[in-house]
């Protein structure tokens, strides 16, 4: 009784009820609550270029020390040629849609990572960099910032948003026509394609790539020698069923023609030490549960992280979250990837990433105000999101969403 | 019924304004505090009762992430129509716990019927309520509206559109509350009952 008359002490009974008209015009009318497409915020973003938390610089190869903790934007039309088909976490989708801008904050793995990539020698074999962190640290939006570079650097990305959702949640598992005892998984496969297609489409247009040799699919389909990557593509798309050997057959293309310095390929792969988890959840015919190995797209992919190819990088990120229950103890690679796995990636470069710091929490803390995210600024509230999130970055997007 | 004796004050749980109370307070004996309340920019009185309502079988913790996410998706509303709309931004309130207390507010009952019997007959006899008991019926009109709702719905979701609809002065929790009133002012002619 006495707590709520502390909060309402100036309301009187009389007085709330005169208040309802005046508060009933603040919010907008029924009408407009059911529709969910956003209109830019034009008038706050031409100012907000100068706000201290802000680059101008949408460039990600131009950034530099001088960014870290800064936000920038990404461009409309280049987050849907790159992120359409996943690689932004489903939580960070949903913000840039309340937003209404794509911003991602410039971060020193990130910028670590671009600088080794910026200063590799491509003529050397392809590095691998591995991204690793616990959970919820960013190491998925890490990747995502080096992609905006890949893609503003003509590199070919073969980008897979998820891997373990192959491994964990395929769409649909069929037996491998053409390998005896494997698993194809079409459906992700196909999908896979048509997000290769959407990252590529513009720059394969502009390569004009060929394929090295005749492919035959069935006695009736099959791609000629010399035809363009794109039909490759297509015909994956178009005829499901052979998807999975399409995916196959583009990626050791790929690398023929990388290593041939035709293009230069990012390879950019989250959750990749699912390839090398113990077990799958999918079931062969006799009720087995397989093993990462046992499905037709592992090898490509495990291939086109091998360093016997040039004109290439290859960005890796590990995860605990990648495995299940019993395989989470540690986010070291070596723990996550397990003795096959570090023997095939080794030699990496291992790229940690980490909470915010003091700079990048501060950074944050006030975009989410500037957002009108936070809206209930108390003193010294900052102080306590500090110490309760850990400074940890996905945390601090959960603690901050009731406030 | 408290387990204090009626002279124990309560505590003040804010940090600042302990300060403030402490020549009033120093002696006289204090109710300790509750263990579900606290001074973090969590907390809010009128918030932390609403948990207590929508809580089933003890799950408070379900009960908070609940809240949380209603609190969310009014975010998420509320930023959408501040950026849509051109003019009077200022107007738009996108506290999430602000358009909770307006919508409480606006949806707390004056009085209620209660059947008495004069007579042999029934009648239903309007009384004045006190705060608590309507601010529990506010709270309470607000769960069973959003409770009420397909199976595919989500809690939080109906309940920050009843929410909002209640904070403008719209919606079901407020047309429950008129008709209220207007029943209670047709049997204004039994009022005296309550006494006589």
């Amino acid at each position: 009784m006495k707590m709520f008359r502390k909060q309402f002490v100036h309301l009187s009974r009389v007085s709330t009820h005169l208040q309802r008209n005046a508060i009933a015009p603040c919010i907008a009318s029924p009408a407009a609550e059911m529709s969910t497409n956003v209109a830019p915020a034009a008038a706050d973003t031409s100012s907000a270029a100068t706000n201290e938390f802000r680059t101008g610089v949408t460039n990600p190869g131009e950034h530099s020390e001088l960014h870290v903790a800064k936000f920038y934007t990404i461009p409309v039309e280049e987050k849907k040629q790159i992120f359409s088909g996943g690689g932004l976490p489903k939580q960070y989708e949903q913000q840039i849609k309340t937003f209404t801008e794509a911003c991602l904050m410039v971060r020193s793995p990130a910028l670590e990572l671009l600088q080794y990539i910026k200063n590799a020698d491509l003529t050397n074999p392809a590095v691998r960099y591995v991204l690793y962190g616990d959970n919820g640290v960013g190491k998925t939006l890490t990747m995502a910032h080096v992609l905006h570079y890949g893609a503003l650097n003509e590199f070919l990305l073969v980008h897979v948003p998820w891997a373990p959702n192959w491994m964990k949640r395929p769409k649909e598992a069929a037996n491998s026509a053409s390998q005896e005892g494997f698993i194809d998984l079409p459906f992700d496969a196909a999908a896979w394609l048509v997000h290769f297609k959407t990252q590529n489409a513009k720059l394969l247009g502009k390569l004009q790539l060929k394929t090295s040799k005749e492919y035959v699919w069935s006695k009736r389909e099959s791609t000629p020698a010399g035809a363009p990557l794109m039909e490759l593509v297509e015909h994956g798309i178009a005829r499901i069923k052979y998807a999975s050997e399409t995916t196959a057959a583009l990626l050791a293309e790929l690398k023929q023609l990388a290593s041939a310095r035709q293009c230069k390929i990012m390879v950019a792969i989250d959750g990749f030490n699912a390839f090398f988890h113990p077990i799958t959840r999918i079931f062969s015919d006799n009720k087995q549960r397989v093993t990462p190995e046992r499905i037709t797209l592992t090898q490509p992919f495990l291939d086109i992280t091998n360093y016997d190819w040039t004109n290439g990088v290859c960005v890796l990120s590990v995860d605990k979250i990648a495995m299940t229950e019993g395989y989470m103890a540690s986010y070291m690679p070596r723990y996550l990837l397990g003795k096959d796995g570090f023997e095939h990636l080794d030699p990496f470069v291992p790229v940690h990433v980490g909470n915010y710091t003091d700079k990048e929490f501060l950074s944050y803390i006030n975009y989410y105000l500037d957002r009108h995210w936070i809206s209930r600024a108390q003193p010294g509230f900052e102080e306590q999101l500090k110490f309760m999130s850990n400074m940890n970055p996905y945390t601090l997007m959960q603690l901050v969403r009731g406030l | 019924m408290s387990m204090y004796p009626s002279h124990f004050a309560e505590p003040v749980i804010q940090k600042d304004s302990q300060a403030a109370s402490r020549n009033e307070l120093a002696h006289i004996p204090i109710k300790a505090a509750t263990n579900d309340s606290s001074d973090s920019i969590f907390f809010g009185v009128l918030q932390n009762k609403l948990v207590k309502y929508i809580t089933k079988k003890g799950n408070r913790s379900l009960a908070n992430e609940l809240l949380t996410e209603t609190f969310e998706i009014i975010k998420r509303t509320q930023i959408e129509r501040y950026n849509l709309s051109k003019s009077d931004r200022e107007k738009i309130i996108i506290d999430a716990e602000k358009l909770l207390i307006n919508a409480i507010e606006n949806s707390r009952p004056l009085l209620q019927l209660s059947a008495i019997k004069r007579g042999g007959v029934k009648y239903q006899v309007p009384i004045p309520l006190t705060e608590k008991k309507s601010y529990f019926l506010a709270m309470k009109w607000l769960l069973d509206a959003a409770r009420e709702k397909d199976r595919k719905v989500k809690l939080p979701e109906k309940l920050a559109w009843e929410i909002l609809d209640a904070a403008c002065g719209q919606g079901r929790v407020i047309k429950k509350k008129d008709d209220l009133h207007r029943q209670c002012e047709s049997n204004r002619a039994y009022a005296h009952y309550r006494w006589s």
